[in-house]
């Protein structure tokens, strides 16, 4: 029998969300204890050594979702956070051409022209209609979703505030609003694009992680999860995290720990103790028990509601709505150590000079397709990539000279179909091969000798990202992404502000608002949520004003 | 002489206008290209025997089209769905109840009467949004349509509190999302929710998986759910028609409009296909909303209006095959008296989800889903006894086909729905004495229908209410004076629903456009 221990508060769950709320409660003066299953903290934002000399940030890979706001509250450069912002992205088709992104606005224009004056022209207005959007929807992301169901004061407010916005954008913008709400980013593209490249390029964003297609309608809003971040203030911008992803847990835990906080790693939450409706605390795998009156799970509502609380504890309408909420893993990655950079000769100067990140795919039509078979099971034939090559901006990544690669890849199953079964027990070491192969296939199409390149691979299928980080069948948002999971619906509606029906029990990881990617938001509004329902909500620094922008 | 209004296209929205507007003094003249007024809601004649050309059914005929129009000549037989399982063990769907065919409770008959009764709740409570102008934050505008637009909504926003929590936030949920998730949550992916599906993707460029079917889905049972006109669906248009010219009213049949006249900002007339000229105070068009700004000059619109019109989607998916039968055709497993009855092929969900995939790249499904209806079944005594009229729906052909609707490709549609049918009806390919194919491309030919589509234009969350046909035109009003929408492109859509119709010349009544 390990041991006992009292504290105010225990996250479950060393992810950026967990440590965010764990950074706000042990600054308002709760004891607050961090418990986490993997021997480090982080969660899907880690770095990691898994080849000697070679740092993989091995789930999530770039960052520009990360509210600056936190960045500053926490003062995480304090701790070492450094975020490198990066310039471009450029689209490899396997047949050869190639489609750069650049920052710089006439550089784009340029580059499109090369394909289409028309798409040049497009452009602008594309442009300006995502942007508008990201204004728009930015000032929801440190805000509570309100209850629609409530007469409460401020669930009254938050609505008004939500309905005061869109009214104040005007009809035309209303009615572009709700368009871009529910369209598919496949359609939306093709108003403003001839160029099946430019296309298929920028429709990447929209699917990146979901169980949607490019013509399913709401991709377009999933696009924004890719652009209404920034980078020191400049919107839309991504940038590296020095040292991989994990420099920004590594920060929040180092903020955590400054503040008093402790953390324990390396045995995970067997589960989440209940007492008469309420939690009480937690056992661990390893024996040890922690109490305290407020519990904050980071795992995704799922695990925490049916793994790890029970079902006997749950009002049966609840435990039903958290079995269906839909957390399908769509997504893979490999990660390699890579011995010299990889020549693509489509690019001029073999890209040497490029520091972006590339993306390989054709058409839309070849991204519908990669979706099609990902429905039934199989992993895309042709997939999307999204590809970083870190140590080009960040040495410290890979030894000197050598370099380090990323590669995101969609769509992959977690359920995977071998011979009209479907199950993630299919995923072996033997299907694992034929997913990389089928992957290094496609990238030899665009970077001929990149095999004779590699050193080291991790190759991650959703079932490893599950196993590793506790993503439910490995879906990198903790949930899916559409509006039935959004805002008030998100995870549960009737939970959407961190609650949950068991007293003290909080949903503090992206499964809640405003959802996954490496935000920090979704932990931040819990921890006012849960200081809120102390009678300590003054102790929580405001994060939002009441009128970004 | 001047008419108060003309009316483009004599479809049952166009009639429905027509007869409204009549109703209220107004001098109206329809003009149809066709030979006979319907347009896709006409009933036709294969091999001698009457059949419904395009549409067969209605789902959500609104009831005060019929009422206030006075129609009670029109007589609504409900009917039941029978899904079709390819193991036999078909569903018998009536209203909330499923069933076996021998009557006994189907297995899942509970849930899916939850199912049932939550969407039936919800789409009455969208119902008062469809019976009316899209709301709209109408800035400026005239303050009383302000208000009563404020009241509707408010209404419905009490309506749904009325509702009591858990459906209050069963709706806010379910609103946008996808119909096969929605079903397959407590449904098997067997005929109850492959029927559900179907029914929710029906002419629609989406398949059961597309976030917004759960909505249409409710769209379409905002009626009185899937009901056989007697006589056919043709004599709901007749019965318009005479409503129409019982109130004076003229249909001119075999009268393309070329082009509408515009003065001075203002329309005041068309010029018809022979040449001839036809004044009016108003101009009301039932035909799609880009076709409609063609025949009125692209000049008058603005260069925003023009691009959004450009853009609506209008992507075809519906075809339609008739056939006349030498002998009634035996389903197996199915007790002949279910005959009468909708007989569907979406044996389930993701059956309906891959039937759509080939339509996205542009090819027929090889595995179709499929709508039957045998009027002579659901009136026995019309029919002769060895011709046997059968209607079927057929999802998906998409317009945009690969190497285009040639006659190879029509035989090829064909062929596929009776290997599909002969496969449920062993021997039915044998008793085809006659048979027509309408594919989106001729139905466009026949109806002008852009695309061929059965909404004239995607009836999806980001073309409806004040999108509906486009940004700034949600009002029946189309951008020049006394010039109006009145068809499926319009709030709240497609469907044989009587609404955009109706709603069109109430607006135009309320503007005092033809006063
Ligand atoms: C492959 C991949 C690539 C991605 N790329 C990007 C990207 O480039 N940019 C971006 O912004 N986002 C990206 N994301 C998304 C983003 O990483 C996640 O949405 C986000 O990190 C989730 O953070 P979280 O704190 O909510 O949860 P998590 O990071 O999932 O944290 C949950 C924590 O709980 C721990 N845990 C699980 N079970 C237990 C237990 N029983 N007991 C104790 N602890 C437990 C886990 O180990 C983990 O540390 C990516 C995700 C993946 C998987
Ligand atoms: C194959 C198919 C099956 C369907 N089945 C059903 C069903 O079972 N149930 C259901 O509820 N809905 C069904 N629908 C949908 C429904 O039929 C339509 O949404 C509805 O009938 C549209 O009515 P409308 O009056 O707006 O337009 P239409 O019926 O298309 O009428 C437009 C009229 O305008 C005329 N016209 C076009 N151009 C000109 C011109 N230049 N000058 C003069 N006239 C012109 C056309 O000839 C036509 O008569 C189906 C649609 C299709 C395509």
């Amino acid at each position: 029998m390990g041991t006992t221990d009292k504290y105010d508060a225990i996250i479950a769950g060393a992810g950026h969300n967990g440590l965010t709320t764990a950074c706000y409660l042990q600054k308002a003066g709760l004891k607050t204890l961090v418990v986490e299953k993997n021997d480090y903290v982080g969660g899907a934002a880690v770095s990691r050594e898994l080849h000697k000399g070679w740092t993989y940030s091995n789930c999530s890979y770039v960052c520009s979702l990360l509210r600056q706001e936190i960045v500053r509250d926490l003062e995480l450069p304090r701790f070492g956070l450094q975020v490198i912002p990066y310039e471009g992205n450029v689209t490899l088709a396997p047949g050869g051409e190639y489609f750069g992104a650049y920052g710089n606005h006439d550089a784009y224009r340029r580059e499109m022209e090369r394909f289409s004056v028309k798409d040049a022209d497009a452009y602008d207005r594309f442009s300006r209609i995502i942007m508008r959007q990201c204004r728009f929807i930015r000032p929801f992301l440190l805000r509570t979703a309100p209850d629609p169901t409530s007469l409460k004061p401020r669930d009254l407010g938050e609505l008004l505030f939500m309905i005061k916005r869109m009214w104040d954008l005007g009809r035309r913008e209303i009615d572009e609003t709700l368009r871009f709400w529910t369209m598919s980013i496949g359609d939306m593209l093709d108003e403003h694009f001839e160029t099946d490249l430019i296309k298929a390029g920028t429709a990447g964003s929209g699917i990146i992680g979901t169980g949607l297609g490019v013509y399913s309608p709401g991709t377009a809003y999933v696009l924004l999860h890719h652009y209404m971040g920034d980078v020191d203030g400049s919107v839309g911008a991504w940038g590296f995290a020095r040292g991989g992803m994990g420099a920004i847990t590594r920060a929040l835990a180092a903020a955590f720990t400054e503040a008093g906080g402790e953390i324990r790693c390396g045995s995970g939450v067997a589960e989440i103790r209940v007492s008469g409706g309420r939690a009480t605390g937690v056992l661990l795998d390893n024996g040890d028990s922690f109490q305290a009156p407020v519990v904050a799970s980071n795992m995704d509502v799922k695990r925490t509601m049916l793994k790890h609380v029970g079902r006997e504890h749950l009002p049966a309408a609840f435990a039903k709505a958290v079995e269906n909420f839909k957390i399908r893993g769509s997504s893979g990655k490999i990660n390699i150590a890579l011995d010299r950079l990889p020549t693509s000769d489509t690019l001029p100067d073999n890209g040497k000079l490029f520091c972006g990140d590339y993306s390989c795919t054709e058409s839309l039509r070849h991204l519908e397709k990669a979706y099609d078979e990902w429905k039934d099971g199989y992993w895309s034939s042709q997939p999307y990539f999204d590809m970083l090559i870190p140590s080009k901006i960040d040495p410290t990544m890979a030894p000197p000279g050598k370099h380090m690669m990323t590669v995101f890849t969609q769509y992959a199953p977690y359920d995977l179909n071998v011979d009209g079964v479907r199950s993630p027990d299919n995923w072996n070491e033997e299907t694992r091969a034929a997913f990389a192969k089928s992957i290094f296939d496609r990238l030899e199409c665009v970077m001929p000798d990149i095999r004779d390149c590699v050193v080291h691979a991790e190759v991650r299928t959703p079932l490893d990202i599950e196993r590793e980080v506790g993503l439910t069948e490995g879906n990198i948002f903790q949930g899916e992404l559409t509006f039935d999971q959004l805002l008030f619906n998100r995870p549960v509606p009737g939970y959407a502000q961190y609650d949950t029906p068991v007293d003290g029990l909080y949903i503090v990881g992206s499964s809640s608002h405003p959802g996954g990617g490496v935000m920090a938001a979704p932990g931040a509004n819990a921890a006012r949520e849960i200081l809120r329902r102390k009678g300590l909500g003054r102790r929580m620094p405001k994060l939002a004003s009441r009128w970004e922008e | 002489m001047t008419y108060d209004a003309i009316v483009i296209g004599a479809g049952h929205n166009g009639l429905t206008a027509a007869a409204t507007l009549a109703r209220k003094g107004a001098r109206v003249c329809v003009v149809e290209k066709n030979a006979k007024p319907g347009g896709m809601a006409l009933s036709g004649t294969l091999d001698g025997v009457e059949m419904p050309r395009m549409a067969h059914l209605v789902y959500n005929l609104n009831p005060r089209v019929l009422s206030e129009l006075g129609l009670s000549n029109v007589n609504l037989k409900p009917l039941k769905t029978v899904s079709l399982s390819p193991d036999g063990n078909h569903v018998v769907l009536d209203g909330n109840r499923a069933t076996r065919v021998d009557g006994t409770p189907h297995p899942e008959a509970t849930a899916y009467a939850a199912r049932y009764d939550d969407l039936k709740r919800f789409s009455a409570l969208l119902a008062p949004l469809a019976e009316r102008s899209a709301p709209g934050v109408s800035f400026g505008g005239r303050k009383l349509d302000k208000f009563s637009e404020l009241m509707a909504a408010a209404r419905i926003g009490l309506k749904l509190k009325l509702l009591g929590r858990r459906n209050m936030r069963e709706f806010l949920r379910i609103l946008l999302s996808n119909v096969h998730d929605y079903t397959l949550d407590e449904l098997s992916d067997g005929p109850i929710a492959g029927a559900m599906a179907a029914d929710a993707v029906k002419g629609s460029w989406s398949g059961p998986r597309s976030p917004g079917s759960v909505l249409s889905l409710m769209y379409r049972m905002s009626g009185s759910g899937p009901a056989h006109v007697m006589g056919g669906i043709g004599k709901l248009t007749e019965a318009l028609a005479e409503a129409a010219q019982s109130q004076a009213a003229e249909i001119r049949s075999g009268a393309g409009v070329a082009r509408i006249f515009v003065a001075e900002d203002r329309a005041v007339g068309v010029l018809l296909d022979d040449g001839s000229e036809l004044r009016a105070r108003t101009v009301l068009s039932s035909i799609g909303a880009l076709q409609s700004l063609k025949l009125a000059g692209v000049e008058h619109f603005d260069a925003e209006t023009v691009t959004r019109l450009r853009n609506i989607r209008t992507k075809g998916t519906a075809a339609k095959i008739n056939l006349v039968l030498g002998g009634v055709p035996t389903f197996s497993g199915l007790p002949s008296d279910l005959l009468g009855a909708r007989i569907v092929i979406a044996p389930g969900s993701t059956y309906v989800e891959h039937a759509f995939n080939p339509a996205k790249y542009g090819e027929m499904s090889e595995a179709p889903v499929l709508e039957i209806v045998m009027p002579g079944q659901i009136e026995p005594g019309t029919t002769q006894p060895d011709r046997h009229g059968m209607s079927i729906l057929f999802h998906y052909a998409p317009h945009d086909l690969e190497g285009g609707w040639t006659d190879a490709a029509h035989a090829r549609l064909l062929d596929i729905t009776l290997a599909t049918l002969d496969a449920y009806a062993p021997g039915l390919r044998q008793l085809v004495v006659a048979s027509e194919v309408l594919s989106p491309a001729r139905i466009e030919a026949e109806t002008g229908a852009p695309g061929g589509h059965w909404h004239h234009g995607e009836w999806s969350t980001d073309q409806m209410l004040t999108t509906r046909p486009a940004s700034g035109l949600a009002h029946y009003r189309f951008a020049v004076r006394g010039l109006y929408l009145c068809g499926a492109a319009t709030h709240p859509g497609g469907d044989v629903t009587g609404l955009p119709g109706r709603n069109a010349a109430l607006q135009l009544l309320k503007d005092g456009a033809c006063a």
